[in-house]
């Protein structure tokens, strides 16, 4: 007969995620990009009477802010959608009632959300750093201006420190790690969920529980004396909860703080090794499941 | 048939979260060594921020709501409600307290336009009450950079602001001398801290010697250091200590 | 291995052995028997109909066959491999009930998709995908989204897709639901033509009429339980009973007829206009089950 089964294909795989990141582009998922422009383009217009110190301060938090809540969002919102929609439409039946294993099928899935969030994160990044250089730009201009030529190069290098700095690239990858852990933890929920809605309010909450987790488990390691029902009950959050608030450089990079390749290695290790439990459990759920 | 996959990544969470937990522990506190993430939020930002900024305040929104009340208390300054900027600074310095521009700015505001904006308040015509409204003013101002301070030890800027606040508005040479010398020592901080430490240590009665000797060490550095401000001080030293001439560096005339 | 020595014909395309599934309730301690104890083989090259209405079990089975649910007990295989395995997939194509697919897909870009999963590529893929859309008659529309399909456009490029692989079997649920009369008809001699080219087809259908067009072997399941099961012609037929048709008989002939025949001992059962046999015979077997016992698919836990 024809070529034997494999039994695991990247080119299958490929096939499902190109085809969920095909179907979210024509879904026009990407018009959030617009709303990203338009919110650094008024706020580098709307600051223009503040100080340059200022200026920059409020397009990195603004730009890397508004980064961070659009790929959650993108995050949770597309990956809740994806089984519920495939069901609806039957195409989950028709490419299982293919060779195509479950494992493949998951991956593939979760491959397309990770694309895109790339794609968009990709996107926003590069919006960030022209609206950053184009008013480094224009501040320098106006600071360099009517000085004498020896105090410049200061004054340059001052402007040049607030506004792009190399750490902000780890700043960025986290983002996209901290979307990618959200983006597995909503499909691990969309595994057992009956509806969406179900999926999107779980991940919203988890969302929300895991900026509160670091108090929940600072507490569970410093009160040994707690009663056993507290003890539960922090435990529980901080045994199934993940820590966000550690995930997130954006806060101390915009402040000015040099992040340490070790603490950006132990921060990421920690986000993906979230990603490929939660993965792994989405896909033990999805493996059984009576579709 | 659902509950066994269920219950095995059920103990499959919790063998994990057992096994991150002492990780993110550690690495929360190494993030606290490395960044200093200080301050944790004190229980009376929930009333000043609001339940909704609070939750926000958790939740990734932090710098955002900072933002936002940071440009609130621009517009107050242009209406010039001083008390809602101290207000909003505080709320802001909160949120952000690793931000130094917030607590440089915050405390310029109050030490520099609001005392100044409190002396000239026409609605107040005792020359006393206005003295005082300033000098409270001069206060805050310190005060935000104290608490920047213990923020953000390791960064030398707001050491030298507070330096500057304690010579120019409170006129303690003694204590602008410190904190010049308190940002001298952090690292990356800009030669000239040494120099202001040495300017006013020459202003703080009973320690000439020791700023004459500082003054002494920056002048031998080299052509570099001969600026006119050191050379005056050096010169009003040598002769307040009197140093035997053979010993005074020689004092070019002032020229530049 | 089931390799058959005598070829691989024998080797049954589908084969059911008392394959069981229970739904628990969830909350309640009652269980929901979808599927009891079926026994059944399709051989390579049939068509056949598995009937029955709506919740009698007849989708349960047919995913069971298709990997997409685990059945509670007993085994089904398709071409002597489990169904559990992902490998005894690639023997088969599947229709389901009412399919969309992807809306934002062109016709083309489908059934690429569909070969690309099957492992397919290339200059090979393209081929195939131009000859399935000839042979669903949408070479026109290949290049339109499936958004703009109609619900027999939809139905065709569903088989098409089903066909992308070379399947030897095809499973299709309901082909014709809501296809209009026409478009039925197309379904019809396009089923009619694999069946010509040897893919055996496994036809899930309460549309009794086009079953009876098409499929040589039935089989009837109601509340789980495989009532009839048999070819066609002898279960439709009544052995001590026969059927004339005439036609242009004046009711003159027809007297004639009845009194010829009363007087050699038979009996003449009734007169009446041709219609579908199979349909009467259907309901004959549901609706007098249903009055004689209680339906058996409730069953309370001891």
């Amino acid at each position: 007969m024809d070529t034997p089964h494999k039994i695991f294909s990247p080119a299958r795989l490929w096939a499902i995620a190109s085809n969920t990141l095909l179907e979210l582009v024509r879904l026009k998922v990407f018009y959030f990009l617009l709303l990203f422009a338009l919110l650094i383009i008024g706020s580098s217009a709307f600051m223009l009477d503040f100080k340059f110190q200022e200026q920059f301060q409020v397009l990195k938090d603004m730009s890397l802010g508004s980064m961070s809540i659009f790929s959650w969002l993108l995050a949770v919102l597309a990956t809740a959608m994806l089984l519920p929609k495939e069901i609806e439409d039957r195409t989950l039946y028709t490419i299982l009632a293919k060779p195509v294993p479950r494992l493949e099928y998951i991956l593939g899935k979760l491959l397309g959300i990770l694309a895109l969030l790339f794609v968009s994160i990709l996107l926003m990044s590069v919006m960030f750093v022209i609206a950053l250089y184009i008013k480094q730009q224009a501040v320098l201009t106006d600071a360099v201006r009517g000085l004498p030529p020896e105090q410049t190069a200061d004054v340059i290098r001052g402007v040049k420190a607030s506004a792009f700095t190399v750490s902000l690239i780890p700043c960025v990858a986290m983002i996209y790690i901290k979307s990618a852990l959200l983006a597995s933890f909503t499909l691990l929920a969309s595994t057992f969920a009956t509806s969406s809605i179900f999926t999107i309010i779980v991940s919203f909450v988890v969302y929300f529980i895991g900026h509160v987790q670091g108090i929940a488990r600072e507490s569970l390691l410093a009160s040994p004396n707690a009663s056993a029902l507290s003890k539960v009950f922090l435990a529980f959050v901080s045994l199934l909860f993940p820590d966000l608030r550690l995930l997130n450089l954006t806060d101390d990079v915009v402040a000015g703080n040099a992040i340490s390749s070790a603490i950006f290695l132990k921060t990421a290790g920690l986000g993906l090794s979230y990603f490929c439990v939660y993965t792994l459990a989405a896909y033990l759920i999805f493996a059984f499941k009576e579709l | 048939m659902m509950v066994k996959p269920l219950a095995a990544v059920f103990s499959m969470l919790l063998l994990f979260g057992a096994a991150k937990l002492p990780f993110e522990h550690r690495l929360e506190q190494e993030d606290r060594a490395a960044f200093f993430h200080g301050a944790k939020l004190s229980l009376g930002l929930r009333d000043q921020v609001g339940q909704l900024g609070f939750l926000a305040a958790l939740s990734g929104f932090r710098s955002l709501v900072a933002d936002f009340l940071w440009i609130e208390a621009h517009t107050a300054w242009e209406g010039t409600q001083w008390g809602r900027m101290a207000l909003l600074f505080n709320n802001v310095t909160t949120l952000q307290p690793r931000v130094v521009m917030f607590w440089d700015m915050a405390a310029w505001h109050m030490a520099y336009n609001a005392s100044v904006a409190a002396m000239q308040d026409p609605k107040q015509p005792r020359l006393a009450l206005r003295l005082r409204a300033q000098r409270e003013y001069f206060e805050l101002g310190k005060d935000f950079l104290i608490r920047g301070i213990e923020n953000n030890p390791d960064r030398y800027l707001l050491y030298e602001r507070l330096g500057i606040v304690e010579r120019d508005k409170f006129g303690d040479h003694c204590a602008a001398s410190r904190r010049f010398g308190e940002a001298a020592a952090i690292r990356g901080a800009p030669t000239y801290e040494k120099r202001f430490m040495a300017y006013e240590l020459s202003h703080c009665p009973g320690h000439e010697r020791e700023a004459y000797e500082r003054l002494l060490a920056l002048y031998k550095t080299g052509r570099r250091e001969w600026l006119p401000t050191l050379l005056e001080r050096l010169e009003y030293l040598q002769k307040a200590l009197n140093i035997p001439a053979a010993q005074r560096v020689n004092i070019p005339e002032k020229k530049l | 291995m089931n390799i058959d020595p005598q070829g691989l014909n024998t080797i049954p395309a589908i084969s059911i052995r008392n394959l069981t599934k229970v739904y628990p309730i969830p909350f309640r301690r009652e269980r929901v028997v979808a599927v009891k104890d079926l026994s059944l083989d399709v051989l390579p090259g049939q068509v056949y109909g598995l009937l029955g209405p709506n919740g009698s079990g007849k989708s349960t089975a047919m995913k069971i066959v298709l990997g997409l649910i685990s059945p509670t007990s007993g085994q089904t295989q398709i071409f002597g491999r489990d169904s559990s395995e992902v490998e005894s997939r690639e023997d088969v194509g599947f229709l389901p009930e009412n399919p969309y697919f992807y809306k934002y897909l062109t016709g083309a870009e489908t059934l690429h998709f569909f070969g690309k999963v099957c492992g397919l590529g290339g200059a090979k893929l393209r081929t195939k995908c131009a000859e399935l859309l000839k042979l669903v008659g949408l070479e026109n529309a290949a290049s339109r989204r499936l958004g703009g399909y109609s619900k027999g456009m939809l139905q065709r490029i569903g088989l098409a897709q089903a066909l992308v692989q070379d399947p030897r079997l095809l499973v299709l649920d309901e082909p014709t639901a809501g296809v209009d009369p026409a478009g039925s008809r197309e379904i019809r001699d396009l089923i009619l033509d694999f069946k010509a080219r040897g893919i055996t087809v496994l036809l899930c259908s309460h549309l009794l009429g086009q079953v009876q067009e098409i499929c040589d072997r039935i089989g009837i399941l109601y509340h789980g339980v495989l009532v009839r099961e048999g070819k066609l012609e002898d279960l439709v037929s009544i052995e001590n009973q026969t059927e004339l048709i005439l036609e242009n008989s004046s009711p003159a002939v027809l007297e004639q007829v009845r009194a010829l025949v009363e007087k050699s001992g038979g009996r003449v059962v009734e007169t009446r206009k041709p219609q579908t046999t199979l349909e009467s015979f259907f309901l004959d077997v549901t609706s007098g089950r249903r009055t004689a016992e209680e339906p058996p698919h409730v069953r309370r836990k001891e």
